[in-house]
């Protein structure tokens, strides 16, 4: 049965870290980190993709971050990560943030074991099974790629200037409306990336493309539009009346 | 040891070891007691001072007023944990110290075994110099041994920290008198190239009033040697102790504990400009100990050559004197008496005048005490060094430590030829990172260190110890670790040198790396290109993070090295 259980890849803040207090049940694995919020958005899909069950982020409790806002900004990442992980086909569930500190009254394994329990309710990754072209990889790196995007990043590190403090024009925006701005911003990327994947190998029209993502033909001629803007995109050939779309290098 | 030879760059300390004289790296060791790792943290305090158990039990603990969670809630017991932690150490088998092997020839007197010149031993002996203590009694210690009373400092623990110095290396000569065994003449002549006097403050100050010879006057200093040593000492049944000390409060309460029936503490000011420590005062009125405010004595009454009685004038408070506090004005025609057996003036100490070398002695000063520099310790006379209560006067433990650890930086400065006035702690400078205190979570303190050891079997022993470490962890938590670095050395592996570097190539310059950082180390320069203070930088590694073109990577913790180390047993598919 060791093949069934969950593998959990932990992340964990080096100040929530206390090797006397814990004890690491063996699916688990431990990387120590200075901060939480110094996890990048990109490594925990990494963890997912190479085989991780779940990721999980334990951090201190707001308002005790060490770094003083670092467990927030774990908290914006995670947010992110979610949306990611739907559009992408992974259950959300599979990312967790835990709030933990060495004294508290329940112990760290007792957390994992509650979250083992959780993921061996959701069997095994489907990524394990996934070969390198099936769409869920094809999602995964997509993902992957929206997630070091500069906009998406960009409004990350900018979110709590942006909802906290008014800007040069006087301006506050408010969480909510951040928040679905922010959800937009992840869906068309997440196309767009998605796209671009499909692209690369090989050209494809968008006929074939919308049948890939899911989308009405139109929502992806206008996906490529602005694609082709942002010069991610480039027109290889026409058949018949059908062109066919290829992806640029990006940089 | 100051470790920056240059003045002009300021090492940054977070407030509490800022204020501590001997500059104890506190954020450190409460940093590793977060972790649990106690002996560690005792380390930690060995390095900065060989006291740790002593200054856990009677340090006035500068650092916890200084503590910067005061504006949040209350300070960490930072004096608390550090008894803790000493006592857990010392519990467990006393840790040994590996001598030092000489590294110079140039042989380093210390005259006076108190706080002040064991420290200077303990520094220069780990610096590898052949030290030899003299002291005029037969245990070291000094005012620690002999003035704090059992209950409040046992002895076991001063003979334990102690030990730990000795074990260095140093050389110990106890029954050698300053000024008649041993002189500054005969030292030289045998070969010690630098001398530091830490004598002290031995003589107890008088009361200046009449009948002060009576039989049954003795002073707080001399009753509290005089019960250290195992003297019989009759006090009598009523006692008046006269003044508002510590060594007031402790000779009050050993008194009580000797059979004194009743026992006054006279004080001519009020409560609050009370120097003792709040917490004794307390203790001393749990142990039955009256205090009389707003008195002071005319004249010792006595009969047949003993004394019969005390008459006291009641003072009202004035304009704040020299040292802060309201001066007593005496009011006329309030004479009243107290009848007692024994009267204790405890005003505080002098230096022993006969003690000091008359080229020395500085002349100008009100008490008997040593010209020195208040920076480098050094007197007119080279190679001559004096520090500790001799110096400043009467002071405390931790002050005297600090002391002991400037004069072994400058007695090591002297003998290696170098500028006394480098590397001074002058060159530190306060820092915290908090700007806004409101936005901290509040988190009252609630720790009380655990007092008498219980009498408990095996398994609930191990119950017990987890508890009081839990508690200690819990306390220890409460520190903001509001310094730069706690320098705790605990996860050296993680953060040591992390700082951000920035690819300047892959850089745009759109800022978000200075948004998110939390310590304002990030900036953009004149060229758009985003520069790390690594001053201000801590290593949390968010701009890493966030960076939209991922040019910043950390120099210690780059993702992949993260990703491998998480890969390490969950990887693989």
């Amino acid at each position: 049965m060791e093949n069934n259980e969950p593998k959990i890849a932990c992340f964990m803040c080096n100040f929530a870290f206390c090797q006397t207090e814990m004890r690491i049940p063996s699916n688990t694995s431990i990387a120590r980190v200075n901060c939480i919020g110094r996890i990048d958005p990109v490594l925990i899909l990494e963890m997912l993709e190479k085989g991780a069950d779940a990721v999980m982020l334990v951090g201190c409790k707001p308002p005790d971050c060490h770094y003083i806002e670092g467990n927030s900004q774990a908290e914006i990442t995670v947010k992110v990560l979610k949306k990611l992980m739907c559009l992408a086909g992974l259950e959300p569930e599979r990312l967790k943030l835990l709030w933990y500190s060495p004294i508290d009254k329940k112990s760290f394994s007792s957390y994992t074991k509650e979250y083992t329990e959780e993921m061996r309710k959701l069997v095994l990754s489907p990524i394990k099974k996934a070969v390198s072209e099936s769409p869920l990889m094809i999602n995964i790196l997509a993902a992957k790629n929206v997630a070091s995007e500069f906009r998406l990043r960009v409004l990350l590190g900018r979110e709590k200037e942006l909802t906290e403090s008014v800007n040069v024009y006087g301006e506050k925006i408010p969480i909510e409306e951040f928040n679905s701005l922010l959800e937009e911003i992840v869906a068309s990327e997440f196309v767009q990336q998605k796209i671009h994947v499909l692209t690369q190998t090989k050209p494809l029209s968008i006929k074939t493309l919308s049948e890939a993502v899911g989308m009405k033909p139109a929502t992806v001629l206008r996906q490529i539009v602005n694609m082709r803007r942002r010069n991610m995109m480039t027109l290889d050939h026409i058949e018949g009346t059908t062109p066919f779309y290829k992806a640029l290098e990006v940089k | 040891m100051a470790k920056n030879n240059d003045t002009n760059v300021k090492r940054q300390l977070p407030p509490c070891r800022t204020a501590c004289p001997a500059h104890v790296n506190v954020q450190g060791y409460v940093s590793l007691i977060q972790k649990g790792k106690f002996r560690d943290a005792v380390e930690i305090i060995r390095k900065d001072m060989p006291f740790p158990a002593i200054c856990g039990r009677v340090c006035f603990s500068p650092c916890e007023d200084a503590c910067a969670r005061t504006n949040v809630d209350q300070a960490v017991a930072i004096r608390a944990l550090k008894r803790l932690v000493a006592d857990i150490e010392r519990e467990q088998g006393r840790v040994k110290s590996k001598p030092v092997p000489n590294k110079s020839n140039e042989k380093v007197a210390i005259i006076g075994a108190g706080p002040a010149g064991l420290t200077a031993a303990y520094e220069l002996a780990k610096l590898g110099y052949p030290v030899t203590v003299f002291e005029r009694m037969s245990e070291l210690g000094g005012m620690m041994r002999y003035c704090i009373p059992d209950f409040r400092l046992e002895k076991f623990v001063v003979a334990n920290e102690i030990a730990y110095i000795k074990d260095l290396g140093v050389e110990i000569k106890t029954g050698a008198e300053f000024g008649k065994d041993v002189t500054l003449e005969s030292l030289r002549k045998e070969g010690y190239k630098a001398i530091f006097i830490a004598i002290g403050a031995q003589l107890g100050m008088k009361l200046n009033v009449p009948g002060e010879d009576l039989e049954g006057v003795i002073n707080a200093v001399d009753f509290l040697r005089d019960v250290a040593l195992g003297k019989h000492v009759d006090v009598g049944d009523r006692v008046a102790v006269v003044g508002g000390g510590n060594s007031a409060i402790d000779a009050a309460r050993t008194a009580k504990k000797r059979g004194a029936k009743e026992v006054m503490i006279l004080y001519r000011r009020s409560r609050e400009e009370m120097p003792a420590l709040p917490h004794e005062v307390a203790e001393a009125e749990r142990d039955g100990v009256k205090l009389y405010f707003l008195v002071a004595p005319k004249q010792i009454i006595g009969e047949n050559g003993k004394v019969k009685a005390i008459e006291c004038l009641r003072m009202r408070l004035g304009e704040p004197d020299e040292s802060g506090r309201r001066r007593p004005i005496p009011i006329s025609f309030s004479e009243h008496q107290y009848e007692v057996d024994t009267v204790i003036p405890a005003l505080g100490q002098v230096a022993e005048p006969e003690c000091i070398p008359k080229e020395l002695l500085d002349m100008k000063a009100r008490v008997p005490s040593m010209k020195v520099d208040p920076v480098t310790l050094e007197t007119e006379t080279p190679g001559v060094f004096a520090g500790g209560d001799i110096a400043t006067g009467p002071a405390s433990i931790i002050e005297a430590v600090g002391a002991g650890k400037r004069a072994a930086v400058s007695i090591h400065l002297y003998l290696t030829g170098q500028d006394l006035r480098s590397g001074r702690d002058e060159g530190i400078e306060e820092t915290t990172w908090v700007k806004n205190w409101d936005s901290l979570s509040k988190k009252e303190r609630r720790y009380e260190p655990p007092s008498a050891k219980p009498r408990l079997s095996f398994e609930e022993a191990a119950r017990y110890l987890e508890s009081i470490r839990r508690k200690a962890m819990f306390e220890a938590f409460r520190c903001l670790g509001c310094g730069p670095c706690a320098e705790c050395l605990a996860n050296l592996d993680l953060c040591e040198g992390d700082k951000a570097i920035v690819d300047e190539d892959l850089c745009i310059g759109c800022n978000v790396c200075a948004v998110v950082c939390p310590f304002e180390a990030v900036k953009k320069n004149e060229d758009g290109v985003a520069q790390v203070n690594e001053d201000l930088c801590k290593g949390c590694g968010i701009c890493a993070a966030r960076c939209p073109e991922r040019a910043i990577t950390m120099k210690k913790l780059t993702d992949e090295q993260i990703e491998s180390l998480a890969l390490a047993t969950a990887g693989g598919k």
